[in-house]
């Protein structure tokens, strides 16, 4: 290859564009700070909303993921509309964007949002990185706060995790449960064999023990049928949300209360949980599952190939649906089962709805007046109505609620007992370590699950450590 | 006759006299070779078939054991595709199943699930900020590309080799990784979630293989036409665009199949340099969530919606495309 | 390559006075006709290629929200020091070699039995260049439901009906037992059934543009067919041969993350971690490390460019025999 001058001049002016580029970009962000920044001081000044509800706000634009609990928000804000004359846009992303464009648009300090339904895993980043508008005061002040249960309220609005900071109001809960096949667990013959074998009578599980009992029962890879179908994922985070389910009920943690991990996500509590995983999928997973989240546990359910599968509640409304799931009549649903020990939880999934900091005041005023009016209680049981997944109290404990649909009281008993993965900022990196590590063992199978957990805790100490979490 | 039959072959010439291809029972091993070429198409075929069954099952055929080949067709997947739609209950649908008979066939399978159409989806409005930056793209890059392509093949112009190497190095960086700068570059100029942003991008990662391949195709046009066009009073440009162009007519037929191909398909730029108004297909195809999982029909229905244009185009041109990828690289 | 394209397709110099006035309209032409495509390529190509080359060296998070800090070689010391990246490279290699390979055997295969044409052979050669048509994230995920081993078809396509003891190809299980690799392979027959159509392509129009004279001759020699096949046929296809190599090398490495991701995730427990969807961990998903992934890539682009440098260098080698 010839080198001549050209090369250079072209090198030159590359240097020269990059050097402009950079300054263009760090010029203009240093203006639009002062905007953020006093926009996330509003809050403080404007606690007057009666007095001005005449905004010049029409219209405003709901961020969220692409699923069906957004089209029953999208269907529910035109009462919204009827009532104020302002048009809330629900915009979806898929899944799988859902979090890099969103957090690429903050990174912008994009104004295309108003509001964001965001991860519960999503807080710390958003809160430390200034993404969100402080919501304490207009919580507390409108009510809200003691309008939702506890464990909703800590894991989708509060950060850092008990400092009564409040910078969302949850909106979708969601958590993981249990479907299971009625008519395999009814059918007479089925009952008198399980007890004859297994000393006890069957049914849907409440202990770990009695799961993998029950598992084991009805996995006959001859008639197609296995146990359990769980999550497997590696992509994301699909295998470590459903791994916690077994972790937090054996007692294990990830951490301590000072993010320390060595001897919490490694102690022997943990271990056993992480064994008990994977002898779950080797002894009764369904064949070809090995990658499989939501989508893949609820085909296999409809396809009868599981008589029990996890799954996040917000998918449980194909399982009840007729038209999807041939077995939808005779499907039962079921809270994840306590631990040896009797500790009790599930895994958390589900989202809160935040105010995006990089909005005029003006917007956010408006903003704030909407999340007042979704988070009436009649609203809430409207909301709940239409297939949302309420947080609010009232509603989870009404009987239209646990009646209208099968898995809503499995739900509500759920929702007293969650417990989420971390959501300090440096999360993405916690979540690869464990998704990786974990699926070489219980996907791929290698190691142990002393190694791997030993492992992770080693990674996890570090990644904490480079975040200031964890002295060094 | 007898005479003339003994000076002229004895056989009419059906075949080459090349060696390897004469054998004695030469039309049936052609024959073969055509039964051959037709099973390994079916082969290669077979998963599209898969694609296009899949589009018209229903949820729990797609997932039925053994899997299904007969089954009742559904227009389900292209109702969920192309409609967006509302949940009916009690009364109104009670009416909805009354007035049926009036519905077209999309709101009748709509209504078995009982759901109401309320307007076409955004699967509708992505498919045709496909077309809009797919055809702005490719127009844009293969034109561009000719005029520079023309002048390489030309004219000594300075660095030539080095400006080459570059127009290619381009490429060779994992997509996912430019993506970065890119959408940092695009929030600045206010090009971000436009249709001009995104084919502006797209033409320039096409450039790099137009200008490659169009240099190759009209570096094997004999620049004889140009002179003589020259000497009769033809200026450059009027040599270009007369004599060149329409030689070429073949290159640039392969050459706008291949940049069609990449940006119609094209996931990573358009995962983060759009999020509504320009947001293409691909990335929306890949992602349909329903009620409880993947939606397989509706990914099947997509696909081969968006497959149909390509084809098209690709059956239009398949004579200039089958000679057209030599990529200039063999020039006797 | 580039630079002997640079010298044999020159204009001698213009010399009477008429074309002297056309020499300075082509100067003009020059300038019209290159600098759109340059000044569009220097601004959003060459932009990328040396910011990210910049962020390579910092600790930058695209979604952090603060400025790049200069971290120098950390980043790269992480990627060269982490077995992880090893392992992702190590499984890139298995990937492209065999892919490649098996696309070079069967496309050459295919092409030989489509040069001579036959009723319908148009039709036949349009219709099996569909794979390669397809948006490669739907196809993963496409190929992830054939393989199912209960409701996929692929099982029963190669005779398993029982999936009890049948390959669970994404799980790298057969029968239940683990059996590493298979998920690889499973990807790699994707790979080869999407692009085997093209590489056939690009030999077939390489064979077609053999002289028939050479064969003549070689028939005139008595020369056997093998001894026609390796004397003419091979070298002759030799350069397309390569540069469709060339082609599907650089894409594996760059882009293959659509079509693992859709399909296996990387999994099962990383078997399928190809260095593109690293890479894409990397950068999105939750951790944002733009500074890393740059990096990472970057050594991703040099391996790139040296394994072209050596396809081009033959290439041009052949060409000059």
């Amino acid at each position: 290859m010839k080198h001549t001058v050209g090369k250079y001049i072209l090198g030159f002016l590359v240097l020269f564009l990059v050097v402009t580029l950079i300054a263009c970009s760090g010029g203009s962000s240093q203006t639009t700070s002062p905007t953020a920044t006093s926009g996330a001081a509003a809050p403080a000044a404007t606690t007057a909303p009666e007095t001005a509800p005449q905004s010049n706000v029409r219209e405003l634009t709901i961020f969220w993921a692409q699923w069906d609990p957004a089209d029953y928000l999208q269907e529910l804000v035109k009462d919204y509309e009827a009532e104020t004359g302002i048009k809330v846009n629900v915009i979806q992303e898929p899944w799988g964007s859902f979090g890099d464009v969103f957090f690429a648009e903050m990174a912008a300090q994009g104004t295309s949002y108003d509001m964001v339904i965001g991860d519960s895993q999503w807080l710390g980043q958003a809160t430390t990185q200034g993404h969100y508008v402080n919501l304490t005061d207009f919580m507390n002040s409108e009510n809200l706060t003691n309008s939702v249960t506890e464990a909703t309220l800590t894991y989708y609005g509060e950060y850092p995790p008990g400092s009564g900071t409040y910078w969302a109001f949850p909106t979708e809960g969601d958590a993981n449960g249990w479907a299971y096949r009625k008519d395999l667990f009814e059918n007479p013959e089925e009952m008198a064999a399980f007890e004859e074998e297994y000393g006890y009578p069957l049914a849907p599980p409440t202990t770990m023990a009695q799961l993998m009992d029950i598992a084991k029962f009805f996995t006959r890879p001859e008639q197609g049928l296995y146990g359990s179908a769980i999550y497997t994922q590696a992509d994301y985070d699909g295998l470590t949300m459903g791994f916690q389910n077994m972790l937090f009920s054996f007692g294990g943690d990830w951490s301590d209360a000072n993010f320390n991990p060595e001897g919490v996500i490694n102690s022997p509590e943990s271990v056993a949980a992480l064994e008990f995983y994977k002898e779950l999928y080797e002894c009764c997973q369904p064949p070809g599952m090995s990658n499989a989240f939501f989508a893949e546990v609820n085909d296999a359910f409809i396809s009868g190939q599981a008589a029990m599968g996890m799954n996040y509640f917000a998918f449980f409304p194909a399982l009840a649906n007729p038209q999807v799931n041939p077995y939808a009549e005779s499907t039962g649903y079921f809270v994840n089962p306590a631990g040896p020990s009797g500790d009790h939880f599930a895994s958390l999934g589900g989202q809160g709805i935040s105010i995006i900091s990089y909005i005029s005041p003006e917007r956010q005023q408006a903003a704030r007046e909407f999340i007042r009016w979704f988070g009436q209680n009649d609203i809430q049981a409207k909301w709940a109505a239409l297939g949302g997944y309420s947080a609010n109290r009232e509603v989870l404990a009404s009987d239209e609620f646990l009646a209208v649909a099968p898995f809503n009281a499995a739900f509500a008993e759920t929702m007293q007992i969650v417990k989420d993965f971390y959501n300090i900022p440096v999360y993405g990196e916690l979540l690869r370590v464990s998704q990786d590590e974990m699926g070489r063992y219980v996907v791929g199978g290698e190691g142990t699950a002393q190694q791997v957990l030993d492992a992770i805790a080693a990674k996890h100490a570090e990644i904490l450590k480079d975040g200031g979490f964890l002295d060094q | 006759m007898a005479t003339f039959e003994e000076t002229g072959p004895r056989h009419p010439v059906t075949e080459s006299t090349r060696v390897d291809k004469v054998h004695p029972r030469a039309r049936l091993a052609k024959n073969v070779r055509a039964i051959v070429v037709i099973i390994v198409a079916i082969m290669l075929l077979f998963p599209v078939f898969v694609m296009m069954m899949t589009a018209f099952k229903s949820r729990s055929d797609v997932v039925s054991i053994p899997p299904k080949l007969i089954f009742e067709p559904t227009l389900e997947g292209f109702v969920f595709l192309l409609t967006e739609r509302s949940q009916l209950s009690g009364a109104a649908l009670e009416e909805a199943r009354a007035n049926a008979d009036e519905l077209g066939i999309f709101g009748q399978v709509a209504l078995r699930n009982g759901q109401r159409i309320t307007g076409p989806s955004d699967f509708t409005i992505r498919l045709r900020n496909s077309v809009i930056i797919a055809f702005g793209a490719t127009v844009a890059s293969v034109t561009l590309g000719l005029f520079a392509a023309y002048a390489f093949s030309r004219f000594d112009v300075p660095g030539k080799g080095d400006l080459m190497f570059f127009i290619l190095s381009g490429r060779m960086l994992p997509a996912v990784v430019v993506t970065i700068p890119i959408f940092l570059m695009y929030r600045q100029l206010g090009l971000h979630d436009t249709h001009a942003g995104m084919i502006l991008i797209y033409t320039v990662f096409n450039l790099s293989l137009t200008v490659w391949l169009l240099k190759g195709f009209i570096d094997e046009i004999p620049r004889e036409y140009e002179e003589a066009a020259l000497v009769d009073g033809y200026s450059r440009f009027q040599a270009f665009y007369k004599i060149v162009v329409p030689q070429a007519a073949t290159g640039i037929a392969a050459t706008t199949v291949f940049s069609l191909i990449f940006v119609w398909n094209e996931y990573a730029f358009a995962l983060m340099l759009t999020s509504q108004k320009a947001r293409t297909a691909p990335p929306a195809i890949a992602t349909m969530l329903g009620r409880g999982g993947i939606e397989w029909s509706a990914i099947a229905a997509g696909t081969l919606v968006f497959l149909v244009p390509v084809l098209v185009i690709i059956f239009a041109l398949r004579k200039h495309l089958l000679r057209g990828v030599t990529f200039g690289a063999i020039r006797q | 390559m580039t630079s002997t394209s640079a010298t044999d397709t020159a204009v001698p110099p213009p010399t009477t006075g008429v074309q002297k006035h056309r020499a300075l309209s082509d100067r003009a032409i020059i300038n019209l006709f290159i600098w759109p495509t340059l000044i569009i390529l220097i601004a959003f190509n060459v932009f990328p290629l040396f910011y990210s080359l910049f962020l390579s060296f910092t600790d930058y998070s695209a979604i952090a929200g603060r400025p790049p800090v200069w971290v120098g070689f950390d980043n790269f010391n992480r990627v060269l020091f982490s077995e992880d990246m090893w392992r992702a490279f190590t499984i890139t290699g298995r990937y492209v070699l065999f892919s490649v390979a098996l696309e070079l055997v069967l496309g050459f295969a295919l092409a030989l039995l489509i040069r001579e044409q036959f009723r319908g052979s148009g039709i036949v050669t349009t219709l099996i260049l569909i794979p390669m048509m397809l948006s490669p994230v739907v196809v993963g995920l496409f190929w992830k439901l054939i393989y199912t081993p209960t409701f996929g078809y692929f099982n029963y396509l190669i005779g398993f009906r029982n999936p009890t003891v049948a390959p669970d190809w994404l799980a790298s299980r057969f029968a239940g037992q683990p059996m590493p690799g298979l998920a690889l392979w499973a990807v790699i027959i994707v790979d080869v059934w999407m692009w085997t159509p093209f590489i056939a392509l690009l030999i077939y129009s390489g064979l077609r543009a053999i002289p028939d004279y050479l064969y003549e001759a070689a028939v005139i020699d008595r020369a056997s067919s093998w001894f026609q096949f390796r004397r003419i046929t091979l070298p002759q296809v030799m350069p397309l041969m390569l540069i469709a190599v060339l082609f599907r090398t650089i894409e594996a490495f760059t882009k293959s993350f659509d079509l693992v991701m859709g399909m296996t995730g990387g999994g099962p427990g990383g078997q399928t971690e190809v260095v593109a969807v690293k890479i894409y961990q990397q950068a999105f998903l939750g951790q944002f490390q733009t500074g890393r992934a740059s990096a990472f890539a970057y050594m991703v682009l040099i391996i790139v460019i040296a394994i072209s440098n050596l396809y081009i260098r033959n290439l041009n080698k052949m060409r000059e025999d």
